[in-house]
């Protein structure tokens, strides 16, 4: 039976074991495949990157649009509550959401509660199945070709 | 000079004065390979994120160039984007996946023989092919913290909160993984002296 004292005689062999091994030498091939996903890269339209790499202007766009969207549903919202009709800028902005709204409360009501709920177990069903047949899937294919892997070493 | 052949951490390649992207990169690149291949157990995924490395590398070049830190930075950056690698598919399936896995700590130990030395008679180069091999055999929840533990000078504290698991685990894994590592490695020396 292990005791401390093998434990750390272990701990000091494999320290030894694994202590000042020489680098892997890294494909030739990756060299290559790094500058030509740079290139790559580079050549990919600004929309495509991230953020943080967009063009400075396109950056403000978005933040100013979004500030705006926040401030828009912000205001519409306390407008709501309140009846106030300040901001008329923004009215055809506001009956559109309030439109898209409407519109969404019409069609949940228009369809049986018991179809949602049915919906929603056949979704939840459907995802478990998927669910339990890739943990399935990946404890025969893989899981055992790694366990044999290591009985036979 | 290659400065990779003779330390496993670089922190500056020669003539760093005027460096172009390619010759850091060819200064650097086993080093990262290496420690990604460590850390995944996988040539191929090593592969695929040393490219992730440099490219990285790339964009953050100008700071990089001149700097004495670059192969701490390259490193960190590999050794990170190894484990995420890892933990990417480790919880997609972790719920059904891994239950055995999460009850190793009360598994039974692993009873062995502590032999007195250990690859010893063999060349770096020979115990480096020998080791590389025996890890890639580990299950990445035992090699991953005996690498960090052993390669990157990780304590079990720092293991534990990197990849977020309890200290007691850690430990778990990384006895474990020795004990798993042993008989391997005392096979394939001895094989390699039989051949040799």
């Amino acid at each position: 039976m292990m005791n401390d004292r093998d434990d750390e005689k272990l701990e000091r062999l494999i320290e030894g074991a694994l202590s000042g091994l020489p680098l892997r030498r890294a494909p030739d091939l990756l060299q290559r495949r790094v500058l030509d996903e740079i290139a790559r890269r580079a050549a990919a339209p600004w929309w495509r990157r991230g953020f943080a790499q967009w063009p400075i202007a396109a950056r403000a766009g978005f933040v100013i649009v979004c500030v705006m969207l926040a401030g828009v549903s912000l205001t519409s919202g306390l407008m709501q509550q309140f009846g106030t009709q300040t901001l008329t800028w923004a009215q055809p902005l506001i009956g559109l959401m309030a439109s898209i709204g409407a519109v969404t409360a019409l069609a949940v009501s228009l369809v049986p509660p018991l179809l949602i709920y049915l919906a929603l177990g056949v979704g939840a069903l459907l995802y478990a199945l998927l669910f339990g047949l890739g943990a399935f899937a990946y404890r025969t294919l893989y899981l055992q070709h790694v366990n044999t892997a290591m009985i036979k070493s | 000079m290659v400065l990779n052949e003779h330390t496993p951490v670089q922190t500056q390649p020669t003539g760093t004065g005027s460096l172009d992207f390619t010759t850091f990169m060819r200064s650097y690149q086993d080093m990262v390979f290496t420690t990604a291949a460590r850390v995944t157990g996988s040539d191929s995924q090593a592969q695929d994120i040393a490219q992730e490395v440099f490219v990285r590398a790339y964009e953050h070049f100008a700071d990089l160039a001149g700097s004495a830190t670059a192969g701490g930075w390259l490193k960190t950056v590999a050794t990170n984007l190894s484990i995420n690698h890892l933990n990417r598919y480790r919880r997609r399936w972790r719920m059904f996946s891994e239950m055995k896995v999460a009850d190793d700590e009360s598994a039974p130990e692993i009873e062995w023989e502590v032999p007195d030395t250990l690859l010893s008679d063999l060349s770096a180069e020979q115990r480096g092919a020998i080791v590389d091999a025996a890890l890639r055999r580990l299950p990445d929840h035992q090699r991953l913290p005996l690498v960090l533990y052993h390669f990157e000078d990780l304590s079990y504290q720092e293991i534990a909160v990197k990849l977020g698991v309890s200290l007691t685990k850690v430990k778990t894994d990384i006895r474990r993984a020795r004990a798993a590592l042993l008989p391997v490695l005392q096979d394939a020396a001895a094989r390699d002296t039989l051949e040799g």
